[in-house]
Formats: C-alpha cells, sequence, structure tokens
C-alpha cells in the first residue's frame, strides 16, 4: 500500500496488529508496480496456451479422455487382490490397460484394484476370470463401459455445454457490472482460470472423466465469485483509497479461497476410497481454486486498478 | 429476544427439510413438527431466562427421543417376483412385514429364521404374513420370492454408484424410434425385468443436447451380464423343425408358461462333466395356442421316423434365440402329426461347482421364460453405456464420504474460528451452512432424487458457496466503514446474488449434456446456492445484525 494510509485512515493507526500485517504491503508500492505483476499471469496465460497448442498438435485433443469419453472398460475388482500377477498376464494379452489402486484410511489396505482397457466388458471379464481362476460374482466387481460413438458424442456434448456455460456466465456479469472493461475483466480471468487449469491436468497427466468436465463448468461459476468481489468492492464502495479497496477485497477473496482450498484437501491426502467421479470433481476444483488466486488477485486486480487510474476512480 | 421473519422462514423450512429426510410415520412427523415451531415461539414469548432454557431443553430432549422411540419395526419388502404366490395374494413391495406366522420380525434374519424353520406340510409351507396394513395367508410349494431389508431411518436413497447394482443405457441399432415406439420400448424393457423377477427397477427414455434418444434403464442388485442379456437382447425366440417355424416366443403362440411350480418347472439331473466341473438340466413346460398347435401338427406330419431309433423322429426341435441356437429337443414319436399344445422346453447350465452349475442352469432358465412370456422386439439392440458397482465397495464409498464430511467440516470450524477469534460468529456461519445442506438433502429426499458421488460432489460445492459467502457478509459488516450496517450487508448481497446467478448460469447445461447423466452434479448444487441466498443468507444477516449489536 503506499504511504498515504496512515493519515487517511486513522483508524489503521490505532491497530497495531493491522500494522503489522500490512508492513509488507507498505514497502511494495503497488501503484508503481501493478502493471509488473500483470505481466506474471500473462506470462503464465501465454505459456499455458502454448503448451496447449502443442499438447493439441501432438496428441489431437486438448485433454487426455478416460474410458467414459473415449469408449472402454473400467473393471473395478474389490478387495485386497494380489496384482503383480494379474498385471504381468494382462498386460502381455492386451495391448491398450491400465491399473490403479484403491486403499481404505484407516487401515491404508487396499480396498479395490481398477482395470481399464478399450475392449468390450465381456471381454474383459472374461480374461480377468480366465487369470484368476474363478467366476466373478455381483459382490465381487463393479463394471463401466461406454461404447465408442457415445462416448465421443457426450465429449462433444460436454464442451458444447461447456461454451455454453461461459457465454452464460459472460451474459450474467455484464449485466452485473454494465460497464465494458470491468465486466471483460472477470470474463478474460475466467478464461484464464479454465485455460491453466486445463494445462495442470494435462501436465499431472490426468485422464478427464464426464464428471471431470462437468467440475470444469462448476470452475467457470465458482472462480468468478472472487472476482466479483474485487469488482464491487473498487467500483462500489466510495470510503477508503482504491488501493485499500482493493486490498480489502484481497484480504476476503483471499481467505474465501484458501478455507475453500483446505477443505478439499483431506479428499486427497486423508480419505482416498473415494469413488473416482467425486475424486475427480474436487481435484479439478482445487487446481482450478489455485489458478483463481493468480488471476484474481494478479490478473483482474492489474486490469481493474489500471481502469480506475485512467478514470480517475480513486 | 425477538426473531426476524427471516430468521422464522429458515427454522420453518429447516424443520420441514427435517422431516422429509427422516423416514417418520405422518402423525409423528405432524408432531415433532410442532416441537419444531415451540422453540421461536418460546423464545418469543418466554421473558424469564430459567423458563426458557428449561423449556428448550425440554423441546430438544423430545424432538431426539420421539423419532427412536417411533420408527416402525419389522422389514421393509424390497422386492417380490410377480409370478410368485406371494404377490398374488397381494403382496406388493414397500409393505411393512411385521409378523409371521405369529412370530415378530425385526431384522432380515428373523425374517429368514421363520422362512427356513417353517414345517413343510404335504408338500407345502403356510405362512401368515402380517403387516402393518393388512393379512395375507397362503399355502406354497416354492420359495418365497420375496426380498427383505431393514426399514431405512431415512428417506434418503443413494444412487447405483454407492447403493450397488447396475445402469445400462440401450438403443435401437440402425433405426431411430419415435415416442410411441420408445415407450412401446419402455414397457416391453420393463416388463421383461419384471417376469424376470426383478421389481425395483426404473426405466425411462432420455435424450441428450443433440436429441439423441436412449433407454436409461437403472436396477438395484443385477450383475451387468443378467442385465446383458435380458434389456440387450432382441429376444427373438424362434422353435423350428427343418427350418420351419412351429412357434415363437410372445402371447400369440404361446398361452402360458410355467414357472414357479415344481411339477412342471425346475433344474434337475446335476452331473460332473468330462472337464471336472459341473452341469445341470432344466426343463419347463410351455403351452401353445391353437394355431401354433395345429402348425405343430401340419408340420411333423410329413417327417419320418428315426430309422435307428423309432422312439424319436428324425428331425429335431431347434429352439432359437436371436439366431443362436439354445438347445434341440428330440420330438418323440407319438407326437407327429397331433396337436399338441403343450411343450417342453429343456436346457443346462455349468459350472465350477455342484452349487454354481445349479444357479447358472437356473438363471438360464429364468431368462428364457422371460423371453419366452414377454416375447420380441421389431428391431435388434445396442447397449451403448453400461455400468455397475458392486454393493459391497460403495458401502465402503459411502463410508469415506461421511468421514470426508466430518474432516472438512472440523477443518472450516477451525479456519473460521481461527481468523474471526468469536464463537458466535463460527457458530453461527456452521449452523446456517449445516442447515443448508440438510435442506438440501430434504429437498432431494422430497422429489425422490437419487443421490450419486457427483450429486454429493455438488452439495459439498454448495456449502462451500454457502461458507464463502457468509466471510463476505462477516468481512462486509464489520469493517470500519462509516457507512450503516445496512449499507454494508445490502452490498454483501449484491456481491452473493452475482455469484449466484454466475454459478446458476454455468451449471445450467448440464441439465441436457451428456443424456443428463450428471444432471445430479446441478442439480445439488442448485438446490444448494438457491436455498443459500433464498433462505439462509438473509437469515444470517439478520442473525449477524443481532451479534453485532
Amino acid at each position: 500500500m503506499d504511504n498515504q494510509n496512515t493519515t487517511q485512515d486513522p483508524e489503521l493507526v490505532s491497530e497495531n496488529i493491522k500494522k503489522e500485517k500490512n508492513s509488507f504491503f507498505k514497502n511494495f508500492n503497488y501503484n508503481k508496480n501493478y502493471k509488473i505483476l500483470l505481466v506474471i499471469p500473462l506470462f503464465l496465460l501465454i505459456l499455458s496456451l502454448v503448451y496447449l497448442g502443442i499438447f493439441y498438435f501432438k496428441t489431437g485433443d486438448f485433454i487426455i479422455r478416460d474410458v467414459s469419453l473415449s469408449g472402454g472398460t473400467t473393471l473395478t475388482l474389490n478387495g485386497n487382490i494380489d496384482s503383480t500377477q494379474l498385471e504381468s498376464q494382462l498386460k502381455s494379452k492386451l495391448d491398450d490397460v491400465s491399473f490403479r489402486k484403491l486403499s481404505d484410511i484407516s487401515s491404508g489396505k487396499n480396498i479395490a484394484f481398477i482395470i481399464e482397457s478399450s475392449v468390450p466388458p465381456e471381454e474383459l471379464e472374461k480374461i480377468v476370470e480366465d487369470i484368476l481362476g474363478f467366476q466373478l460374482k455381483q459382490e465381487d466387481y463393479s463394471v463401466e463401459f461406454s461404447g465408442p460413438s457415445l462416448s465421443d458424442n457426450f465429449y462433444h456434448q460436454l464442451i458444447i455445454a461447456l461454451l455454453i456455460s461461459f457465454c452464460l456466465m459472460s451474459v450474467v456479469i455484464f449485466f452485473l457490472f454494465r460497464t465494458f472493461v470491468p465486466s471483460i475483466a472477470v470474463i478474460f480471468a475466467a478464461f484464464a482460470d479454465l485455460v491453466m487449469t486445463l494445462c495442470l491436468v494435462n501436465l499431472l497427466g490426468i485422464k478427464l472423466s464426464t464428471a471431470g468436465i462437468a467440475a470444469f463448468l462448476m470452475l467457470i461459476g465458482y472462480s468468478v465469485d472472487t472476482d466479483i468481489l474485487l469488482t464491487t468492492r473498487a467500483l462500489k464502495k466510495s470510503e477508503g483509497t482504491l488501493n485499500q479497496r482493493i486490498f480489502g477485497a484481497f484480504k476476503t477473496g483471499s481467505f474465501m479461497t484458501i478455507t475453500a482450498l483446505v477443505a478439499v484437501l483431506p479428499a486427497f491426502f486423508i480419505v482416498t476410497g473415494l469413488p473416482d467421479s467425486f475424486r475427480q470433481i474436487f481435484f479439478i476444483l482445487s487446481l482450478g481454486l489455485f489458478a483463481d488466486l493468480v488471476n484474481t488477485w494478479l490478473t483482474n486486480a492489474g486490469i481493474i486498478k489500471w481502469y480506475c487510474d485512467k478514470k480517475g476512480i480513486k | 429476544m425477538k426473531l426476524t421473519w427471516r430468521v422464522w422462514v429458515l427454522v420453518f423450512v429447516l424443520s420441514f427439510a427435517l422431516m422429509s429426510v427422516l423416514n417418520l410415520p405422518r402423525s409423528y412427523i405432524a408432531l415433532v413438527g410442532l416441537l419444531v415451531i415451540a422453540i421461536p415461539v418460546s423464545l418469543t414469548f418466554i421473558k424469564s431466562k430459567n423458563l426458557l432454557i428449561l423449556s428448550l431443553i425440554l423441546i430438544a430432549v423430545l424432538i431426539i427421543l420421539i423419532p427412536l422411540f417411533t420408527f416402525s419395526k419389522g422389514v421393509i419388502v424390497t422386492s417380490v417376483s410377480p409370478s410368485s404366490v406371494a404377490f398374488s395374494e397381494g403382496l406388493r413391495k414397500g409393505m411393512v412385514i411385521s409378523e409371521i406366522n405369529g412370530m415378530k420380525i425385526k431384522s432380515p434374519a428373523d425374517f429368514f429364521n421363520v422362512i427356513n424353520s417353517t414345517v413343510e406340510f404335504e408338500g407345502s409351507k403356510k405362512f401368515d404374513i402380517q403387516t402393518t396394513t393388512e393379512r395375507v395367508i397362503f399355502l406354497t410349494n416354492t420359495s418365497l420370492d420375496i426380498s427383505v431389508a431393514n426399514i431405512p431411518k431415512t428417506n434418503l436413497k443413494t444412487g447405483l454408484d454407492l447403493s450397488g447394482g447396475a445402469r445400462a443405457m440401450i438403443r435401437p441399432a440402425n433405426v431411430s424410434l419415435n415416442s410411441n415406439e420408445l415407450s412401446d420400448l419402455v414397457a416391453v424393457t420393463s416388463n421383461r425385468l419384471n417376469v424376470f423377477g426383478i421389481s425395483d427397477v426404473n426405466v425411462r427414455p432420455v435424450s441428450d443436447l443433440v436429441g439423441n434418444s436412449f433407454l436409461l434403464i437403472e436396477v438395484a442388485g443385477i450383475t451387468p451380464d443378467d442385465l446383458r442379456e435380458l434389456v440387450g437382447q432382441q429376444g427373438k425366440f424362434e422353435a423350428k423343425v427343418s427350418n420351419e417355424t412351429v412357434f415363437i416366443g410372445g402371447e400369440r403362440d404361446i398361452t402360458s408358461v410355467c414357472r414357479n411350480d415344481a411339477t412342471c418347472a425346475g433344474v434337475e439331473n446335476c452331473q460332473k462333466d468330462s472337464s471336472g466341473g459341473y452341469f445341470c438340466n432344466f426343463r419347463f413346460s410351455v403351452y401353445l395356442s391353437e394355431s401354433a398347435a395345429k402348425r405343430h401338427a401340419q408340420i411333423t406330419q410329413n417327417i419320418s421316423l428315426d430309422s435307428s431309433n423309432p422312439k424319436y423322429l428324425s428331425e429335431k426341435l431347434n429352439l432359437i434365440l436371436d439366431d443362436k441356437e439354445v438347445d434341440s429337443l428330440f420330438i418323440g414319436a407319438e407326437l407327429k402329426g397331433r396337436v399338441t399344445t403343450q411343450i417342453q422346453i429343456s436346457g443346462s447350465g455349468k459350472g465350477q461347482t455342484q452349487e454354481d452349475a445349479y444357479n447358472d442352469a437356473k438363471n438360464s432358465m429364468n431368462k428364457l421364460q422371460t423371453i419366452l412370456i414377454t416375447g420380441s422386439l421389431p428391431y435388434k439392440l445396442e447397449i451403448v453405456k453400461l455400468d455397475s458397482a458392486s454393493p459391497s465397495l460403495g458401502k465402503e464409498f459411502t463410508k469415506n464420504l461421511i468421514y470426508l464430511g466430518l474432516i472438512v467440516f472440523v477443518i472450516i470450524c477451525s479456519v473460521l474460528f481461527a481468523k474471526y477469534r468469536r464463537i458466535k460468529i463460527t457458530l453461527a456461519v456452521i449452523l446456517t451452512v449445516l442447515s443448508e445442506a440438510l435442506i438440501t438433502l430434504g429437498i432431494a429426499s422430497l422429489i425422490k432424487w437419487n443421490l450419486d458421488a457427483p450429486s454429493i460432489a455438488g452439495i459439498i460445492a454448495g456449502m462451500g458457496t454457502g461458507v464463502n459467502d457468509q466471510i463476505v457478509i462477516i468481512d462486509e459488516s464489520i469493517s470500519e466503514e462509516q457507512t450503516s450496517l445496512k449499507g454494508k450487508i445490502k452490498r454483501a448481497l449484491f456481491i452473493i446474488v452475482g455469484a449466484f446467478f454466475t454459478i446458476f448460469a454455468a451449471m445450467l447445461p448440464l441439465f441436457w449434456a451428456g443424456a443428463g447423466l450428471l444432471r445430479g452434479f446441478a442439480l445439488t448444487t442448485l438446490i444448494g446456492v438457491s436455498v443459500g441466498i433464498l433462505v439462509t443468507r438473509p437469515a444470517f444477516a439478520d442473525i449477524l445484525k443481532k451479534i453485532e449489536e
């Protein structure tokens, strides 16, 4: 914050704790440096876009699809199965097959073994039964199968849904603020969120399912609430300096995002035996929240500051 | 202490939600409702502090105790095979059995004990079943074909991924159906599953964003194999002699099929086969219509006797299901040219153990009977999606989701308290967010929504939005600004309403995309945020005003 603070806001002086907290921001001149700060997310965004471009060029798609979007079968065997033999034998019999394990929270024991392949479920079940040497009963396993044409169809529909969702969100934002630059700033931040999250998802090699794409839709809605907070505080509040208002919004908004982040963390570190769809939704939301911290408080805040400086809003 | 109308609304909605979640008899729901309403009434009118505390404790104790004593005792019928005697005597899914043959039934274990210990008399067992509404008495010589479960404590229903079961999406291969044909397909499919002995089914047509229509079938307690064979098949059954069709499946040619009667249907002759496994034979009678019987006479008229085995005709009766031969049967010489209405169908099942082989044979028999009764569809079907979840893994998931919920709850409480250091504010946030979740669950059970994993993710995400919004309200209202509290809260509400509309708009397309399979996720999120904006947030703002004063 700039050094006008102390003279303009007497209540700040009286509260020593706040003063200490703000000391870092006092030494940092936001007025001079916000444009430099704006370069960081822009650079990250361009990097992400380039990465996604290369990714698309290499794989022909923007994401890695799991069997629910590309067609194929997921077979989940319950119980603590010794999987080493199963894995090696399956690899020798099938070209495209991958494995995962699920474990229990309290005991750490494996509760399930997951096999993914593009062959139809009857075939996969039979191969697994042959290797295991017994017939699978309903209690023993779960299966998920999607036909290739349907999965393709679903994929395209969900992408269309994602676009519609983005457009609807943009309409709502324009309706809320009714001014061009602040609205575009929010929409741009949401776009950057999506791109960076997608980039992170691909970097981590996560295969997206239908639920994963649904999580991206939610991210569109979820990520803009801090942007709305920032824009409202910056434009609609009259008291305090602009920097104080932005900083106040930052305190509230970052606390919101951090609360949400610590709330989703147990889903990855403590409780592991969760349905795949559930984990994927949570995982994408948490990546998105990270991206949101950057995009709201560097990108959007920078643009708003710039806009207010131009318009003479103090 | 006076409550504002917004807080009243919250209390009312909350108590309605609680009642719709808990599975209680109606009269008690009314009683509990009155008690819940008594809370704000006593808060408003009782002035003395000690008296107030006393009455609140009394109400709380009553509310907690009443459900404990009034959950009805007995077991609930989860399915009755439509071909069973119990069904024809009026026993239906959803009834609550309290007594059998004079003995109290408190759990499924009691139920099986009584059923198994009932003594047979002249080949059949007598059952006197008392349900909460009626009494059913009958004799039967086969198994009861009823499945039961403990009466659920809540009205909440979990999706197949958490409760176990299978879901299939099918569509006709190469043809597109109009709405009439689609409802025919729904009827045939439901009928097949019912005849097969599964009544807990949900069959409905669904369509997606681009207008493709499918049939969505959700069944609890079925293996994917069974589902595949029952609903994925065209079910074209033909019985042929020397390439001429004698009769086909369906009511035109078949008047009835013997099923739960040991004298004309059953599995027998279990034997070891050459490879070390077992095989069992099954047989059952079918009764042909007049015209089919005459056709049989005409066709067999011209067939000569088998020269090497003159007890039989030289041609066999070939049973063909969906262009694949199921079995071929010898035709007795005495049937040549005769108009016979009763034909015996047979087949076999195999397995590693005798029990497996028996079950396989029984299952195959049941499927064949089902196809014969329900007849064929005029087109081939294609299964485009098939999911199944095992009940045991589902239980594990449910348990873990509850653990996760508790952990997240504790974390959010501690983070909020660490930030604001005020018990009252933290409690107010937690109570409103919890009531939001409860109201969402209440609405879900009211509309009988099956909560699958994405739906639960939606509820949690809705709670997250709730916490976020409360933070906005608190930070606005405790800011050191000169504006009145009312003005501050008004601005906070602008932010919250803005955030509400964006998440609403963003989730809306999920209702249609991908045949609506992710509708649960969107639905619970939207219910959660809507309840937040309409009920809990305004109430919270009022509570906060009170605390700030």
